[in-house]
């Protein structure tokens, strides 16, 4: 072998080298789940059906298949947690109301993201997660902070938002114009101008929530925080029948006689669907409305809808709700589905969804889209008062949710009764509940 | 045939004395014994499972064995709980309201229609369409038929009458109302069909027979018709008790249970304990209680007139 031979053989082997670290530098994160199938289960609404485009582009890109179980949101509980206590279960992705979190958490159903943040493999360098907006992000996704579901230095991440919401006041400009009112700041102004625009425009005033349950109780939680009120004090107390309470149930009431036809049946489909067929003047909740609003083939009041800061009473404090996104314990394709995860809630992902038709999650998404959408300015400034403690985020809030205050609720709205019995009585319930699941143990342990 | 003194018939072989254990008795139960295990499979064993996971406490999708006996506590529970005996009442005057006016419904359109008139046929079809209609169908049509804002129901009413909207799902009474007619609207066709099918396979010489003797159509109806049908009208009876208490989707649609507790059957009552407030035992409990109730009503009901009774005499 001469010299000229070990040369040229040295330079294939180089170029074959460098061919070969070039292949790997190039090959795309995605490729080892190519063909793998994931099953993410959401909810049948607008924002989740508007996604299924972003969906379709993901499986383009990666090769990663996706299958979408969507199921009216108040269900997902039931089939969720019947997959997820499986050996193996069908979902890969789950989404979940951010009121379940803490059930999902404390029974050991989910995985942990900081097992997937970890992998260098898997993470996005560009991903950037403290630009998704803080209130989404601990509301939706942070579980064992302080009381077991606010932010704090022991909680963990269990999910990521997405379809995630504050609260904001939408408003028919003709309408409240033709009433001579304008678009409400504060609680005392709010009822000022129910019956005003009830009686000068023959609409109903504000929408609401209001079918016994979790609607009747979501519509009451709307005012409860802007109030002053919480549920429980820092001992697990239920406090949610003193004063501001009283007041807030007060309100509903008043909602009722002055909205439009039916509040006491309604859910968020009728309640929205109330504003955006013209049968109601405004609407409280769900950041949502906005871009439902847009929707022709859900509004007939496009181009007339204002947007301001949900009310304020003794404090300014909106919802934090919507939903998050997570991995199962039991999945069977955690690498692809957080993939799937990230890419939906990245930056490209997320101003996708925008251009979609859906709900940003991310504070440079919102910002970057201020000047196109009416209701963005108005969610930046929203945003800092979205209270992450605006209902208790417990394992047992799904019980005193329905069972406690949305009958308590009901009475309210459907009775001209006394309202603070109604609210004592609840709050009776709802002691007896913590009681039973151990809440007060460590304050009889410390009074003895 | 002579006998002898024995009783034994003469050119006849005595008879072997019969073996204590004839394998042959046992050939019937083979037969049904693979009916008895699908049942056992499919009914009793549900049933005795609701009666074990009754004396525990358990929370959906957390391991079993973690779950704590709790003896009776459930049962003692159940039996001082309001909202229980609320939804068990609700159930009762559902219960009463429904079957009545379907029977007499049922019963009433099935003599109009029994003799064959012009568009009979047609009509037939017509009436028992309801009850093809899948449950969870009939829950959102009439759901929808009684919105407040946009339903059916209140845009005629404010058309012709002039009557103002009402909350139709919202208020107690109006609501209980509603699931009542959304009832009787589709079950009342079941009650038709099993009284069409009787009175017209009821023999036509005896209708001839009372034709003959004078009777007048109120005596041949009631007194010879419906006396001759009782089987069956118990039968369909007896059916609808039992649906009553299993209704679940139509309410579970069309209201939810609310306002209120206002149409939360027991089966309803049931099903919210058990996944929304994650009481597994307890609502296994107050299925127990269902289960006792519908039997004791099943059982008084036949004891007035078993069907199958008659049969055996046949």
């Amino acid at each position: 072998m001469n010299k000229w031979t070990v040369a040229a053989g040295s330079m294939v082997l180089a170029a074959f080298g460098t061919l070969l670290a070039a292949g790997t530098a190039a090959a795309s994160p995605y490729e080892k789940y190519a063909g793998s199938t994931i099953v993410v289960s959401w909810p049948a609404l607008s924002h989740f059906r508007k996604a299924e485009t972003l969906v379709q582009e993901f499986t383009d890109e990666t090769g990663i298949e996706v299958e979408i179980d969507a199921l009216q949101y108040l269900k997902l509980r039931d089939r969720q947690l019947l997959e997820m206590s499986k050996e193996e279960g069908e979902y890969d992705v789950v989404s979940w109301v951010v009121m379940w979190k803490g059930e999902y958490v404390s029974k050991g159903l989910l995985t942990p993201l900081s097992q997937m943040f970890t992998s260098g493999a898997l993470v996005d360098p560009e991903y950037d997660v403290d630009d998704i907006a803080d209130a989404y992000l601990q509301n939706g996704g942070v579980v064992g902070g302080k009381k077991g579901y606010m932010p704090g230095k022991s909680g963990g991440l269990y999910g990521v938002p997405f379809g995630a919401e504050t609260s904001i006041l939408a408003y028919r400009m003709d309408l409240l114009e033709q009433a001579g009112v304008a678009p409400p700041t504060t609680y005392d102004e709010l009822r000022a101008a129910l019956p005003v625009i009830k009686d000068k425009t023959g609409v109903g005033a504000l929408t609401s929530r209001g079918k016994t349950g979790h609607q009747v109780t979501a519509g009451w939680l709307l005012h409860l925080a802007p109030l002053g009120g919480k549920i429980f004090d820092d001992a697990w107390n239920p406090v949610f029948n003193n004063a501001a309470g009283v007041e807030a149930a007060q309100i509903m009431r008043e909602i009722t006689q002055t909205g439009p036809t039916g509040i006491p049946s309604y859910g968020f489909s009728e309640a929205s669907a109330a504003f955006l067929q013209g049968d109601a003047a405004m609407y409280i909740d769900t950041l949502k409305i906005a871009a439902m609003s847009r929707d022709p083939k859900l509004s007939k009041v496009d181009g007339k809808v204002g947007f301001a800061l949900h009310p304020v009473g003794s404090r300014c404090g909106s919802e934090t709700g919507g939903f998050a996104v997570g991995i199962p314990a039991n999945s069977q394709n955690k690498e692809a589905a957080f993939l799937f995860i990230q890419y939906i809630t990245s930056k490209a992902g997320d101003r996708r969804m925008v251009e979609l038709g859906g709900d940003p999650v991310r504070m440079s998404t919102i910002a970057h889209f201020a000047d196109q959408f009416a209701e963005y300015p108005v969610v930046l400034e929203q945003l800092p008062c979205a209270d992450p403690d605006w209902r208790p985020l417990i394992p047992e809030w799904n019980e005193l949710n329905i069972d406690v205050l949305g009958q308590a609720l009901t009475q309210v709205i459907t009775t001209d009764e006394p309202i603070q019995p109604i609210m004592d009585a609840a709050a009776e319930k709802a002691r007896a509940i913590m009681e039973r699941e151990g809440y007060y143990a460590w304050t009889r342990y410390r009074g003895q | 045939m002579a006998e002898t003194a024995t009783g034994r018939i003469p050119g006849h072989p005595r008879p072997r004395p019969r073996p204590r254990f004839d394998s042959r008795a046992l050939t019937p139960y083979w037969f049904i014994l693979p009916a008895v295990a699908v049942m056992a499979a499919g009914l009793v064993y549900p049933v005795l499972d609701a009666l074990y996971l009754s004396f525990f406490n358990w929370k959906i999708a957390t391991p079993f064995s973690k779950a704590e006996h709790v003896g009776l506590a459930n049962y003692v529970r159940m039996l001082a709980d309001p909202d229980v005996r609320e939804s068990l009442w609700v159930t009762i005057r559902f219960g009463f309201w429904t079957i009545t006016i379907e029977m007499v419904l049922g019963v009433a359109l099935a003599l109009m229609l029994e003799k064959p008139i012009r568009g009979a046929s047609v009509f037939r079809t017509i009436f028992i369409l309801p009850l093809m209609v899948s449950p969870v169908v009939v829950g959102l049509i009439w759901r929808y038929l009684f919105d407040a804002r946009v339903g059916w129901i209140n845009y005629y009413l404010g058309l012709w009458f002039g009557i103002e909207p009402q909350v139709w799902l919202g208020v107690p009474d109006l609501a209980f109302f509603a699931i009542v007619l959304t009832d009787i609207w589709q079950w009342t066709p079941f009650i038709f069909i099993i009284v069409i099918a009787g009175l017209q396979a009821l023999p036509s010489e005896v209708l001839e027979a009372s034709r003959i003797d004078g009777a007048n159509w109120w005596q041949q109806t009631f007194l010879v018709k419906l006396p001759m049908i009782r089987s069956i009208l118990i039968i369909a009876l007896l059916m609808r008790l039992i649906d009553v208490f299993r209704a679940l989707e139509v309410m579970y649609i069309m209201t939810g249970g609310g306002p209120g507790r206002a149409t939360e059957l027991l089966s309803l009552h049931i099903y919210n304990r058990a996944f929304d407030a994650q009481l597994l035992g307890y609502a296994s409990a107050i299925a127990v209680l269902l289960i006792v109730i519908v039997f004791g009503l099943s059982a008084a009901i036949l004891a007035h007139g078993n069907p199958m009774n008659e049969k055996t005499d046949v």
